[in-house]
């Protein structure tokens, strides 16, 4: 998948409204495979139906999305699953992550379908953005942020052409938002990926290479 | 596939499953052993023979102590056997012949002998359900009522310390008879037995040696019938045992009786087994409820397996997987049931019908298999639609919008 473009969409919620200002809803706007993007967004501008959208789990909005060209209300069950093992990987803003099974398992879950990455490369993750000793532990009993981290290293555990990242920093201090914004981008580069990231207000310090206000 | 596992056990309710696995069990249990017991039980009325078919009735005039007194003609006459063939049940009549001369058989075991007086009847060979079996040269192939050997075996050879004989050596010793006629004419000849009949109540040999000892024995006698084998379209039907009344006849085998018999039984292992498919029906139904509260409870899980690139096939599978396994669980357990059962019940038959033959579990099992199979393959299939209504799924409307179907 090279590009995904948005052709006059808008959530159907805010159908008949007149006051929208916005880089995204109503507008002709293209997300190319290889570039960064960063989406601003104030609360209630519907970026997290952006989201749900774009992952093929909500289709409430009107005018059109395509993958390459292709309406992607058009694609089957069959389709969004392999689109979603291989082509698109998303880092979902309330995680969606299992909290009863440990953190290394919730990796597990995602590597064992995907058999992307090696046992070593993820214990590297682990010990990168330093729960490595949060491994067996229920992810239940984390906190957030240590949560956020576990669904990072699950959203990298795939063959991607786009990373959604939806509020990925929100609970993490500056040095944790660091370590992610090298992790995912390193891992983004070498695939060649796109990567979307969306914001409402802290973000991560990365070469962004345009900005969207939704 | 273990850790799908741990993520979906969540919630399964083991009473619902125990609750489903007894209910099933029952279910199973019933349909099989009510068919097996009326496979098995079924030739103790019908009398499955290899000699007559259960169409055959045998027909003859009641003997009552005044006319055998006074002489009233017990046998059958020519307009007789025409209005039996008249009527709309009957198919065809046979007369039965009987020796005009008298027999002595007797034969000979390990040193050992035994003779008695006896007789010889003959039916026309069509009659016979079987061809005669071909006999050694010169042998008069004889069919021998089955109910004589168990007298002899349970009566006579019980008090007298005499061995027990069975079928296959009956059958396999030669007889020496010896046919002693009108003016002192004699004959003999060498018999054997070649086969056993629940049904026809007398000594049976082929009609074209009837007919030849008879014109050589005894050429001057000629009698009438004293018994009809008739065939007839349907042993059940009410107009036959009326008929037989009427005329005051009497039927010398129990077909008719037999004929109701195996339809009551026919019914009423219909109902029971009517009720153990509906058990089995709302067994089916406590699974799918349990499944389906289970797959309600899970859904944000099995909603985000799917998010993160599982198909709902793989997420269906270990429900599917619980299922057939349960299922064959339930198989088995019924299959092991229903032959210990079975052993308790073939025990108490055999005592009461010692010549009765064990009837084929083959029905039965393939019954089971195609149950376990059907109540799966449904349990996949409804599963399976289930995980799928957790997707969302798109739909063109008319004007180009568009409407989410389940989902948000």
């Amino acid at each position: 998948m090279n590009t995904i473009t948005l052709h006059h969409t808008l959530p159907r919620v805010f159908r008949g409204r007149t006051d929208i200002q916005s880089d995204i809803w109503q507008q002709e706007v293209t997300f190319e495979r290889g570039h960064l993007y960063l989406i601003e967004a104030a609360s209630g501008t519907g970026k997290s139906s952006l989201c749900s959208y774009l992952i093929g789990y909500r289709g409430d909005y009107e005018g059109t999305m395509c993958f390459d060209g292709h309406d992607i209300r058009e694609l089957c069950t069959y389709d969004w699953t392999v689109l979603r093992q291989r082509s698109l990987s998303i880092m979902f803003q309330e995680l969606r992550v299992f909290p009863e099974l440990t953190a290394w398992e919730n990796v597990q879950v995602k590597n064992q379908l995907t058999q992307y990455k090696s046992d070593a490369e993820i214990a590297t993750y682990f010990e990168t953005l330093d729960i490595a000793d949060k491994r067996d532990t229920r992810l239940g009993h984390l906190s957030y942020g240590q949560q956020q981290r576990v669904a990072l290293i699950r959203a990298l555990c795939q063959p991607f052409d786009f990373l959604l990242a939806d509020e990925p920093v929100s609970h993490l201090d500056a040095e944790n938002t660091r370590v992610m914004g090298e992790l995912m981008m390193a891992e983004a580069q070498r695939q060649g990926a796109g990567v979307i990231i969306t914001s409402i207000g802290h973000h991560m310090d990365l070469p962004y290479e345009k900005v969207f206000k939704l | 596939m273990k850790l799908i596992w741990k993520l979906l056990r969540r919630h399964l309710s083991i009473g619902q499953l125990v609750g489903f696995f007894f209910a099933n069990l029952l279910g199973m249990l019933i349909v099989l052993l009510s068919l097996q017991f009326y496979e098995d039980i079924v030739p103790a009325f019908t009398g499955e023979d290899s000699v007559m078919k259960n169409t055959y009735i045998i027909v003859s005039k009641h003997i009552a102590a005044t006319n055998a007194l006074g002489g009233e003609a017990q046998t059958f006459t020519a307009a007789d056997i025409s209005d039996f063939e008249s009527q709309g049940f009957t198919r065809r009549v046979g007369t039965f012949t009987a020796s005009q001369y008298q027999v002595y058989g007797s034969l000979s075991m390990g040193g050992m002998g035994m003779g008695t007086e006896m007789f010889f009847e003959s039916v026309p060979d069509d009659f016979v359900d079987t061809k005669w079996p071909a006999s050694r040269d010169g042998e008069v192939p004889i069919i021998l009522p089955r109910s004589y050997l168990a007298i002899y075996n349970f009566g006579f050879a019980q008090t007298k310390n005499l061995p027990k004989l069975s079928e296959g050596v009956v059958s396999m010793v030669q007889m020496d008879l010896r046919l002693r006629g009108e003016g002192g004419r004699e004959v003999t000849c060498k018999g054997r037995v070649v086969g056993f009949s629940n049904r026809l109540n007398t000594v049976l040999v082929p009609q074209a040696f009837m007919q030849k000892t008879n014109a050589e024995l005894a050429p001057n006698a000629m009698t009438e019938p004293t018994r009809l084998i008739v065939e007839v379209k349907n042993p059940t039907d009410d107009a036959i045992a009326t008929y037989i009344q009427d005329h005051g006849y009497e039927l010398e085998n129990d077909t008719l009786e037999a004929g109701r018999a195996t339809y009551f039984l026919k019914v009423v292992a219909g109902i029971v087994m009517a009720v153990g498919l509906l058990i089995s029906a709302l067994s089916f139904y406590i699974l799918m409820l349990s499944i389906y509260l289970l797959v309600q409870k899970n859904a944000e899980k099995l909603q985000n397996l799917l998010l993160i690139g599982y198909s709902p096939a793989r997420v269906s599978r270990p429900y599917q997987l619980l299922t057939i396994g349960l299922n064959a669980l339930v198989l088995l357990l019924a299959f092991a049931l229903l032959f210990w059962l079975r052993g308790i019940y073939l025990e108490r038959l055999w005592q009461m019908f010692p010549t009765l033959s064990e009837g084929s579990v083959t029905t039965t099992v393939l019954i089971g298999f195609a149950l376990f199979v059907i109540v799966s393959f449904f349990n996949i299939i409804a599963i399976r639609r289930k995980i799928n209504r957790l997707t969302p799924r798109f739909k063109r409307l008319k004007g180009g919008l568009y409407r989410t179907i389940n989902g948000k």
